[in-house]
């Protein structure tokens, strides 16, 4: 043990050759479509679909072996690194995952390309093979990176298997892939490139919401009202735009209100010592009684066409994604680096040391729980701009799905440990768990079964991959 | 400087029970009753209010159990999926497999029970945090339940069925007899017996428990079964009450429950409760909600009014203990 | 040891997990054991003058003996008296039923003597509705009007209602019949279901595949819409292609997602999604139209017309498929006080209901409101519920 406790090796040059070249592949993906067909505008589908009909558009194909050469590196860099004794890690695998998962794909999609449709597979898995590629490569580096941010006082495991798994996120995203690989066999349409891009943007507002009550658990707090709170948010913003309110203040205002909101559960859980569940259980139905009793069932609609912020694709990447990766980067950097969110972990790890350590219980828990209403506010403009109509109801249970992603993704529910990226991959994991069921034809009567096993196996999972470090 | 120990006096004595936790609460629950009484004539009747006790079983009978594993630190959120699961086992075994509906009863309350038992069995033998794997098998059984049902609904049960739900026994409704012996037995259970003294010592300090040769995880595994059992009695119930069975029954009563629980004063982080307190709270959740309702109070405002009510009792009991605490 | 007895529970879930689900492949066609009862084939046109058919079933169904209840008797007559009535919808803070408490209180408004409270739980939940109307069973109103969540469960409160000696009339959604005296029935779901397919096949041609999203398989009203579409589909559509059905709760993420799902399921092979709640159809449109597939997959559903003024106005949507709600709420209303004053009994096979005129009486204790509406670009507009 001793020898773990050492400064932690070099990171080896080899990891950022793997992260140059998932970038390498990304910016590939997105610079292709401006060089080749810019009338096309960004949205890469548009390109392949048209690179369909135009075959012999020669540049196309000769861009495109970017991806199998990076894809082929970091298959062969990720076994290599696995191989390696003390170069071991999970993101290794992962790259290998993520590059034979890209190589695979692209195969197919030089199988079918030349022979044209149709075939048995249908349009959308030929769209769908270089999205797969790009979403995931897109997660691993995403993971690759932010492994080198991420808190970890973990001592080092003894086991090769363990190594790998270090920690929840990897277990989480090797879930995410292998649900990918299963389902994508099975129905190779699972993996096209709007499906998997509809389920990153329809569930981002969970994940943003997960981010805020990730810092609350983390104090050892919970915060129940979030979905009430969403509900009541995303009306206040529609009915302040329709009322003539510019956009960007339609937008910010349930930034500040949510705060609002925030500051007003931290006063009653810091100052007034009420246990934070009593106070959100509360404020969960004053909240919801307040929302439909003011706005009496009727819903929000005309809003002007430049408020639909959610719908935004700049560069082609729906904003939601946008705004979900932004900020559970700006969360696990802050988290990390900053005074405060270092306090946030002392706060649910050990409450005498962090008042020891000088720093103020009730500021804390003030900051938490105001931060978590911004988040919950940014949560309900995703939301409300996520259609043309806005619902006057609290979206039904969310809470349940924001607690649950927050929980699985590695958060203890006593305090003192979680991380953001954790947070925001189960939220994906949990939800494209969702569709992918429907994707194989599982009966819908038993769809929320299965999804209830999936949550147990992921927790069961971490659990052991916890035990088997701590022995 | 504390004095030399006397017997205290009946004053004392009385005095200290008002300050307690429950007697603070059942003082907002006196004060509330009489307001919502002085508003409509047709609140503090007889009838009513045996008919709210009719409407309350559930909740309370699920809300004991679950008293007894907020006291050891857990929390149970599944109890909502095991009223519906156990209430569609009974109705599914008894239409479809076509069991007699004594049997049914009994394969019904059983499988709640095993459902509390497969969440035992996790929290202790594997270690799952309790509110991780309650909120797993939320899901789990909920969804089992839908996938057992087939989306069908089991109903023309025969009229004795009804009795439970729906009768009257010595002019008062039949579950409530049912609830205000499960309330003596295991409030007592709770206050006098070795396993309530053990459960207290679990939610002081879980480790210091086992260090001091208690068998925690025994403990844990019986409540959690404990509170699957409940809820499947009260599954029971509830469709003796409404006279069919639905996969979605029982949807969202798990906060109800822990409203009253945390309402009667015991304490989320563990340690502290009792039974008396939360029937307390369940009883004053439930004639508020009526009683504002025959004011005229629509459903709408009336959340709210709980919602508050939940906040501001919590926070005088507080104030109170505090001073307590400081003379 | 506990390491073995965690990595087996893990493979016990493993194996529950792919043996358990997959053997339920069965379609779920709503019927729920009871009889359906498909209208004769037709094409869509026709449907608005389909009173024909219409009346060919009301002289199946008018045959039938009243199975209403009837309320213990009373000691005063009220007719022509004010009366005070309570509305107990599925839930409140939803637009449908903002829209039939509007013409409730138009028709209490024009009557004069009737006032009307809405109230009802915040979600829709079936003990929550009991423990309402039983509140207001003690405290004593007149009649109560209801659209049940489930139509056993109410019944034992409604009777108690009737034994109080207060009038019952459902809307929207019924009860077991002999819980209420009258159910105003806002169309008859052959009629609704013939509506939807009708409009899809027009559309998409009679070999469309299709997909649909519902609120929950255990709703009552949705479930019966499905069976009668499947009945009615296989009876005059044999080519079309029933895809999957997915729940989507009263949700509207939800139901853009499970829309989304089937979009990028189905793919090409999809014409056409049927919604079947008024927070489905617009989110389903919302996730067809963003997907840019206006052209190739059809949203039929039923829903209220401000919720698919966008979607409708701009052609992403042809039909949308409902009553009107208002005229819903406006006749419960104008039925109970004729009930009151004695005008209408047992046995009558029509009632009068202010500006909607003389309403049918079908399958024994039900008024029927009319034949459903379709609302179009041509007059989506001219709706403001």
């Amino acid at each position: 043990m001793k020898k773990d406790k050492a400064a932690p090796a070099p990171r080896h040059a080899l990891d950022f050759l793997g992260i140059a070249l998932a970038v390498v592949i990304i910016g590939a993906y997105f610079l292709l479509p401006f060089v080749i067909q810019p009338e096309h505008g960004p949205s890469t589908v548009a390109v392949l679909t048209e690179s369909k009909k135009a075959n012999e558009l020669g540049i196309f194909k000769t861009g495109l072996e970017v991806v199998p050469l990076a894809a082929l590196g970091m298959l062969l860099l990720g076994v290599w690194n696995v191989l390696v004794p003390g170069a071991a890690r999970a993101i290794s695998l992962l790259l290998a995952l993520a590059g034979l998962l890209a190589l695979v794909y692209y195969i197919n999609f030089f199988r079918y390309t030349p022979l044209g449709p149709p075939n048995e597979w249908g349009e959308g898995t030929l769209i769908g093979s270089l999205g797969i590629a790009f979403w995931i490569m897109l997660g691993a580096s995403a993971v690759a990176v932010l492994q080198a941010l991420i808190p970890r006082p973990v001592p080092a495991p003894r086991y090769r298997v363990a190594k790998l798994f270090g920690n929840q996120e990897s277990v989480i995203l090797f879930g995410l892939l292998l649900l990918m690989i299963v389902i994508g066999l099975a129905n190779p349409r699972y993996l096209q490139e709007r499906n998997i891009s509809d389920n990153l943007a329809g569930n981002a507002y969970i994940a943003v919401a997960a981010l805020g009550m990730t810092m609350v658990i983390v104090t050892g707090n919970i915060d129940i009202s979030v979905g009430s709170l969403v509900g009541l948010l995303a009306v206040i913003s529609g009915r302040l735009v329709v009322a003539g309110t510019p956009a960007p203040l339609a937008w910010l205002a349930p930034l500040v209100i949510g705060g609002g909101f925030g500051a007003m559960i931290g006063f009653l859980v810091a100052y007034l010592r009420i246990p934070s569940i009593v106070v959100t259980l509360g404020m969960l139905s004053i909240i919801k009684g307040i929302l439909i009793i003011w706005a009496q069932g009727e819903r929000v609609r005309d809003m002007p066409a430049d408020y639909f912020l959610s719908q935004m694709r700049p560069l082609g990447i729906p904003m939601p994604i946008i705004i979900m990766v932004v900020l559970t980067i700006g969360v696990a950097l802050w988290m990390r680096y900053s005074a405060t969110g270092r306090a946030f972990y002392a706060l649910g790890g050990n409450v005498e040391a962090a008042r020891l350590s000088g720093l103020s219980r009730r500021r804390l828990v003030m900051t938490v729980f105001i931060l978590n209403g911004v988040f919950v506010g940014v949560a309900s403009v995703m939301y409300s701009t996520q259609f043309n109509i806005i619902q006057a109801t609290p979206p039904p249970a969310l809470e349940l799905s924001v607690i649950t992603a927050s929980v699985v993704g590695g958060v203890s529910i006593l305090g003192g440990t979680g991380t953001a990226v954790g947070s925001t991959m189960a939220t994906l994991l949990l939800n494209f768990i969702r569709s992918a069921m429907v994707f194989i034809n599982v009966s819908p009567f038993w769809l929320k079964a299965v999804q209830g096993l999936l949550i147990l196996v992921t927790v069961l999972a971490d659990l052991l991959r916890r035990r088997r470090q701590r022995l | 400087m504390p004095s030399a120990p006397r017997n205290p006096t009946v004053v004392e004595k009385l005095r200290r029970h008002l300050i307690s936790q429950e007697g603070v609460l059942f003082m907002i629950m006196l004060v509330s009753v009489l307001f919502l009484a002085t508003r409509t004539d047709k609140f503090l009747t007889v009838d009513n209010l045996l008919q709210q006790g009719r409407f309350m079983t559930e909740v309370g009978l699920i809300a004991i159990p679950m008293t007894y594993i907020i006291i050891t630190g857990g929390i149970d959120l599944s109890v909502g999926s095991i009223l519906g699961l156990t209430a569609i086992v009974l109705g599914w075994s008894w239409q479809e497999l076509g069991f007699p509906l004594e049997l049914a009863i009994v394969t019904g309350i059983a499988s709640g029970t095993l459902a509390g038992f497969v969440n035992g069995l996790f929290i202790v033998r594997v270690g799952v945090p309790p509110l991780i794997m309650t909120l797993a098998t939320l899901a789990l059984f909920r969804g089992l339940a839908e996938g057992i049902s087939k989306a069908r609904s089991a109903r023309g049960y025969p009229e004795w069925f009804f009795e439970l739900g729906q009768g009257e026994f010595l002019g008062i409704p039949t579950q409530l007899w049912l609830l205000i012996v499960a309330v003596l037995v295991f409030g007592i259970v709770l206050a006098r017996t070795q396993l309530g003294r053990a459960l207290y010592a679990i939610g002081n300090n879980e480790t210091g428990a086992r260090f001091s040769g208690l068998t925690v995880n025994r403990y844990l595994l019986l409540i959690y079964t404990f509170s699957g059992f409940m809820s499947g009695v009260a599954g029971y119930i509830f469709v003796s009450r409404v006279s069919t069975t639905r996969s979605d029954m029982g949807t969202g009563i798990e906060l109800d429950v822990i409203a009253a629980v945390v309402l009667g004063g015991t304490s989320i982080f563990g340690g502290t409760g009792s039974v008396a307190g939360t029937m307390i709270g369940v009883v004053l959740i439930q004639l508020l909600k009526n009683g504002l309702a025959l004011s005229g109070v629509t459903s709408d405002a009336t959340i709210v009014v709980i919602g508050s009510v939940l906040i501001f009792a919590i926070l005088v009991n507080n104030f109170i203990q505090t001073r307590r605490g400081g003379d | 040891m506990k390491k073995t007895l965690a990595i087996s529970m893990i493979l016990a879930l493993l194996l529950a997990l792919v043996s358990m689900p997959l053997s339920a492949q069965d379609r779920w066609d709503g019927a729920d054991d009871l009889a359906v009862n498909p209208l004769a084939c037709g094409m869509g046109d026709e449907m608005m003058d389909d009173s024909d058919e219409m009346m060919d079933d009301e002289e199946d169904m008018g045959m039938m003996e009243y199975d209403g209840g009837q309320p213990a008797m009373m000691g005063d007559d009220m007719a022509g008296m004010d009366i005070v009535l309570v509305d107990v919808p599925k839930l409140v803070g939803i637009g449908y039923f903002a829209a039939t408490t509007l013409g409730q209180q138009q028709a209490a408004e024009e009557l004069g003597n009737v006032s009307v409270t809405t109230d009802a739980p915040t979600e829709a939940n079936i003990d929550d509705q009991i423990q309402v109307i039983d509140a207001y069973i003690t405290q004593g109103v007149d009649g109560i009007l209801f659209a049940a969540n489930d139509p056993v469960a109410i019944a034992p409160v409604l009777r108690k209602a009737l034994e109080a000696g207060i009038h019952v009339v459902g809307y929207d959604a019924n009860s077991e019949p002999d819980a209420r005296e009258w159910f105003v029935n806002q169309a008859e779901f052959n009629g609704i279901a013939k509506a939807l397919v009708d409009s899809l096949a027009d559309q998409m041609g009679a070999d469309a595949a299709f997909g649909i999203v519902t609120s929950t398989f255990t709703t009552p009203n949705q479930a019966r819409w499905i069976a009668e579409m499947w009945a009615y589909a296989s009876e005059c559509y044999p080519d079309l292609t029933w895809l999957e059905t997915l729940e989507a709760q009263e949700d509207a993420v939800l139901s853009f997602q499970q829309a989304q799902t089937l979009i990028n399921k189905y793919g090409e092979d999809m014409d056409g999604i049927f919604a079947m709640t008024s927070v489905a159809t617009p989110n389903s449109a919302d996730a067809v139209q963003q997907a840019g597939l206006c052209e190739d997959v059809a949203v039929v559903g039923l829903a209220t017309p401000n919720g698919m003024k966008p979607y409708v106005n701009d052609g992403c949507v042809r039909d949308v498929i409902l009553w009107n709600p208002v005229d819903l709420g406006y006749a419960a209303v104008y039925v109970t006080r004729a009930v009151v004053d004695g005008e209408f009994m047992p046995g009558d096979s029509s009632v009068m209901a202010g500006r909607l005129g003389e309403l049918m009486v079908v399958n024994g204790s039900e008024v029927l409101l009319g034949p459903p509406f379709v609302f179009t670009a041509d007059n989506i507009n001219d709706f403001d519920f």
